[in-house]
């Protein structure tokens, strides 16, 4: 049976261009990394809190805003599970998925080319400590879920002027 | 050296918005009348999206002609230019 999909009103988020959906994708998944990074580069600098904390509301700021701009964007367009996606949307839908596992598998080679490249050609110790393990958690927790969507963001391409 | 283009199938030529224009439709009608989102009928007819066999199918049917006269891998000529030949061969 084919599914019967209703117009909805256009919302601004939906008309967001592919360029703009680009640097909220971009943005949302850097975000929290980059308050990490930011963090563990703080402690061994003489910076004062008072400059840390406001960057560090900022950086995750920009993912919790970027997720929910980008949920609103995609909907349940993303999820693998969605009925009443035509068959343009779930070709989307697969190669957002497709990319997403692209990039996951970017950033665990990446990650585990670096702790190599730090222990074993500059002698460093890695060690998985609480903090660690809890950014670690946290990162995977908000982000993974959001790939996905984010990747759906990144691939649609710019809608059709509606006639 | 430019960025690759990132369509890799081929174009696939169509007429829908033509058809669309003569039966005075709509996006939002042509797509509850064949079942996919409004978006998708403006990606067909900016040749951005390439329909399956199943909607062009579809799409024939929903016009009543074949459906190599809504789709076609070469461009079509213009329906005026299809008449206008058509009439002076007549006379």
């Amino acid at each position: 049976m084919i599914p019967r999909l209703e117009p909805r009103r256009a919302l601004r988020i939906d008309r967001m261009t592919r360029r703009t959906r680009r640097i909220v994708s971009g943005a949302t998944l850097l975000g929290l990394p980059a308050m990490y990074a930011w963090s563990s580069f703080w402690t061994g600098t003489s910076v004062p809190r008072i400059i840390w904390g406001p960057i560090v509301f900022l950086l995750i700021g920009v993912t919790l805003v970027g997720a929910f701009v980008l949920y609103r964007y995609v909907r349940d367009r993303a999820d693998m599970r969605a009925a009443t996606l035509d068959e343009r949307q779930r070709q989307l839908r697969d190669r957002a998925w497709i990319l997403s596992y692209q990039v996951l598998a970017a950033v665990v080679v990446f990650a585990i080319a670096a702790v190599a490249i730090a222990v074993l050609g500059f002698g460093r110790t890695v060690t998985l400590d609480g903090s660690l393990t809890s950014a670690l958690a946290i990162s995977v927790g908000v982000l993974l879920p959001l790939l996905p969507a984010a990747a759906l963001a990144w691939v649609e391409p710019d809608a059709p002027e509606d006639v | 050296m430019g960025r690759p283009p990132e369509r890799v199938e081929p174009v696939l030529h169509n007429r829908l918005a033509v058809l669309r224009a003569e039966r005075g439709l709509s996006r939002q009608e042509l797509a509850a009348a064949l079942g996919v989102n409004y978006q998708t009928i403006g990606y067909l007819e900016r040749g951005e999206y390439n329909p399956s066999l199943d909607l062009a199918l579809r799409a024939a049917e929903y016009f009543g002609i074949p459906v190599e006269a809504i789709f076609s891998r070469r461009p079509f000529t213009p329906m005026s230019a299809q008449l206008y030949a058509g009439s002076a061969r007549a006379e």
